[in-house]
């Protein structure tokens, strides 16, 4: 099985360059029979990386440890879904894993835009091929996973890392996948409209939606790795400014600057060269991304494997990616002439210009940070380390502009909007915004941070309420049906529109709970049976130590007792679970106690069996479902954007058509 | 188009200016050395006073505690050079004899003074290669 694997992927390795060099070729002697004979190779790899998972897969399930990659990342006693998630729980499998997306969204894009986008379609399949090259000689001569064991086959596997083995775990890396090689989708289609110089807005039109689901699951990993790190860590938060994690949020920014700036030249023809090279730039961060957390070139606590020769294949990579993209986007200036000019600063235009400058400030700003501590060995010699503070000191201020940003541009007209127009959008926002900001002076919330982050989430969640509101009034009114009939058919006639100020929406929601961080208590208590400690409004009585076994692991779990107000409201159990064969690396079973007001998040790092009495830390962490929930809202509305038309029809239907005009303030 | 250019240039080099003086003086702040044992202890009165992130290993059967309550001393070394440490506080599960481990906080005349929820205990096996990118973990 070890060897049809590593056959596999030669024949891949083949293919891709076959599919690259007969795409091009094709394209320049105008052979429609080679395009096409490059497009069938471009998806015989989708299906040979279809075959090496299916393998991957099979290896693992049925416990293959003749295979390396198998013996060190599973076991027996592994429950079957994490020997699934095994597969993408290493370095090796996770690149396998990244190239068999990539071939499937690949072959998807390529499927779907092939008739519309003809002249683009040989290009898009060379530079992914290409992008798909690199990854499969990687694996070919660096990291296959397919290496097998030339003697001594082991009977029993390492066993997956225990803080993998988890729901969140299993499913955060293929979200976060999918996110990383959908932004691939765009790079191909833009580097297809700079070779053919056919620099018209159609390559937008083709990569929108790619964009816009890649940019959703992109959003869905990040968060589901703050879930991951915040439940099974035990640390008590779930962002700490590790290199791993900038890596994931570095393309996000760029990502999200692009769909916003994309809008300004579908309907302005402006900032033409901006969003090419913003489509760029998010592909390389999500390669560099990928370089920096795998060639030990940062130093973070979790100590990755330092690999000098991944680091120079990658680095290679890099410089060529850059050097033809941007090389390319200069050879083509001249065609990216924008058809307009900036008519005035207060306008919808300059609202997502500055919003762009802020997002990727923010990228450059994360990426020099987390570069720092090698930056500053490579140039100075010592070694200096920047820590979560600093992060701090200059994100929550980026964030906040962003956020006001968020509310002001939405209500901004297009090109020059009058003072009029101007007061009567900004009106009730600014409303909501003072009286919560008072609200909140008034209960003593300090107004550096946390007190002004509330006010503007009030201002942009007041700002989209009347977008809805008057949309739908208007609806109502000129078209004469029922104000549900009417908000429904306003959604269905703009759906990229009010998806986004739904989006909006989650992310102030978001806001909030970041907010919470801020009123964050840490308390450390060692117990016997019967007493207790209190963290803000909550006090725990510890009561017993059990110790349980379930074959996989050894479970010690502390039984407490949670009061508010003086009233029982709950039992936790945080515990410390021993797996088999990690004996010495004890995994932190976190018990937390949900609430829209605040989380009581428990651990227990220590206990002694002799007198049961444990060492607990008790964090109050206020209004961090918020995130959670404004994550959900987030999702919502770019699903609504993101929604065949056919599934809106039946609203839009109810609306005759001479009624549909836009609501005022466009 | 020439006077636009002008303006635009100047508007960048401003705020670029601005933002690297900003970036420079909290960098200042901001910023902890990241020192081995054996290279602090060359000269440890030149690193007193000084935040350092120190690396380091735990020296074997060095770990005492406080009985009944979070109050830790403990030795580290690297390359044969040893430094005793203060800790208060809850230590992570990998803080043990031998462990490698990174220290946050301040030289002191009588020992390495960790700061809360300063010590990060660096396990080469945990995450070696066992990490993909994207899980992304943030202990602290």
């Amino acid at each position: 099985m070890a060897s049809l694997g590593t056959f596999t992927l030669l024949a891949a390795l083949v293919a891709c360059a076959y599919a690259a060099a007969a795409a091009v070729a094709g394209a320049r002697r105008g052979s429609s029979r080679l395009i096409e004979s490059g497009i069938h190779a471009f998806y015989f790899v989708a299906a040979l990386m279809t075959v090496a998972s299916v393998l991957m897969v099979q290896a693992f399930v049925t416990n293959e440890y003749s295979i390396k990659y198998v013996a060190h990342y599973s076991d027996a006693a592994q429950p079957l879904i994490y020997k699934l998630s095994s597969y993408w729980g290493g370095l090796d499998g996770s690149i396998l894993f990244w190239v068999f997306l990539l071939s499937a969204f690949g072959a998807g894009a390529v499927a779907a835009n092939r008739a519309r986008h003809r002249a683009l379609i040989p290009y898009v399949v060379a530079t992914l091929s290409i992008v798909e090259l690199f990854f499969v000689f990687l694996m070919v001569v660096h990291k296959n996973p397919f290496d097998a064991f030339l003697v001594e086959v082991p009977p029993d596997g390492r066993g997956l890392n225990p803080l993998l083995q988890n729901p969140y775990m299993a499913i955060h890396p293929p979200a976060l996948y999918v996110g990383f090689v959908g932004m691939a989708i765009p790079y191909a289609f833009a580097m297809a409209a700079l070779i053919t110089g056919r620099l018209d807005d159609s390559w937008l039109q083709a990569v929108r939606r790619w964009t816009m689901l890649s940019w959703l699951f992109l959003s869905f990993g990040l968060t589901l790795g703050m879930i991951w790190a915040y439940e099974v860590l035990g640390w008590g938060g779930y962002w700490g400014w590790d290199p791993v994690e900038n890596a994931g949020l570095l393309p996000w920014f760029t990502a999200t600057a692009f769909l916003h700036s994309l809008k300004v030249q579908e309907r302005r023809g402006m900032l033409r060269v901006w969003n090419v090279s913003l489509v760029v730039t998010t592909f390389f961060l999500t390669i560099f991304g990928t370089f920096m957390t795998r060639s030990g070139i940062v130093q973070s606590v979790h100590a990755f494997g330092e690999d000098r020769q991944l680091a120079i294949m990658f680095s290679v990579f890099m410089v060529v990616v850059l050097n033809v993209s941007y090389g390319y986007i200069i050879y083509r200036l001249p065609l990216l002439r924008p058809r307009h000019e900036l008519d005035s600063w207060v306008s919808r235009e300059s609202a997502v210009l500055a919003n762009n400058w802020l997002l990727l400030f923010a990228a450059l700003f994360v990426l020099f940070a987390t570069m720092f501590p090698t930056l500053s060995e490579a140039i100075g010699g010592e070694r200096m380390a920047i820590g979560a503070p600093f992060f701090a000191k200059w994100t929550v201020p980026i964030g906040l502009v962003l956020l006001l940003l968020t509310g002001i541009g939405p209500l901004l007209g297009w090109r020059r909007p009058t003072a009029a127009n101007l007061r009567g959008q900004l009106f009730w926002p600014a409303v909501a915004a003072l009286v919560t900001g008072a609200a909140v002076t008034a209960l003593r919330v300090p107004l550096w941070a946390a007190g002004i982050c509330f006010a503007l989430c009030a201002f942009v969640a007041a700002g989209i309420v009347q977008e809805f509101v008057r949309g739908a009034l208007v609806r109502h009114r000129t078209a004469g049906i029922g104000v549900p009939a009417a908000l429904a058919s306003l959604i269905a006639r703009s759906r990229r529109r009010y998806g986004g100020y739904v989006v909006h929406l989650g992310v102030a929601l978001m806001f909030v709970g970041f907010a919470g961080t801020q009123f964050k208590i840490d308390v450390q208590a060692l117990l016997k049976p019967g007493e207790q400690a209190s963290a803000g409004a909550f006090v725990v009585r510890h009561d017993a130590v059990r110790v349980t076994d379930d074959g996989q692991k050894q479970m010690i779990t502390a039984e407490v007792t949670v009061f508010r107000g003086g009233r029982e409201v709950g039992k936790l159990h945080p515990a410390r679970w021993l797996y088999r064969k990690h004996e010495q690396e004890p995994a932190t079973e976190v018990a937390i106690r949900r609430g829209l007001a605040s989380d009581l998040y428990i651990i227990m790092p220590g206990f002694e069996l002799k007198d049961q009495s444990v060492s607990l830390q008790i964090i109050v962490n206020p209004l961090v479902s918020w995130i959670w929930v404004g994550f959900c809202v987030l999702a919502l509305g770019a699903l609504i954007a993101l929604m065949p038309d056919r599934v809106f029809r039946f609203a839009a239907e109810r609306a005759p058509e001479a009624a549909v005009a836009s609501p005022p303030g466009r | 188009m020439k006077h636009k250019a002008v303006k635009i240039g100047i508007t960048a080099t401003v705020l670029v200016l601005a933002l690297a003086g900003l970036m420079w003086s909290t960098l200042r702040e901001g910023t902890e050395y990241y020192k081995h044992v054996d290279e602090v202890m060359v000269n440890p009165e030149a690193w007193q006073g000084k935040r350092l992130q120190l690396h380091g290993f735990v020296v074997r059967d060095s770990i005492l505690r406080r009985r009944d309550s979070f109050d830790y001393r403990f030795e580290i070394q690297s390359k044969g050079k040893t430094l005793a440490a203060h800790y208060t506080g809850i230590v992570p599960d990998t803080f043990a004899d031998d462990a490698e481990v990174v220290l946050k906080g301040t030289l002191e005349a009588d020992g390495f003074h960790v700061a809360p929820n300063g010590v990060m205990a660096k396990c080469p096996s945990k995450y070696e290669a066992n990490k993909s990118a994207s899980s992304a973990p943030g202990t602290q």
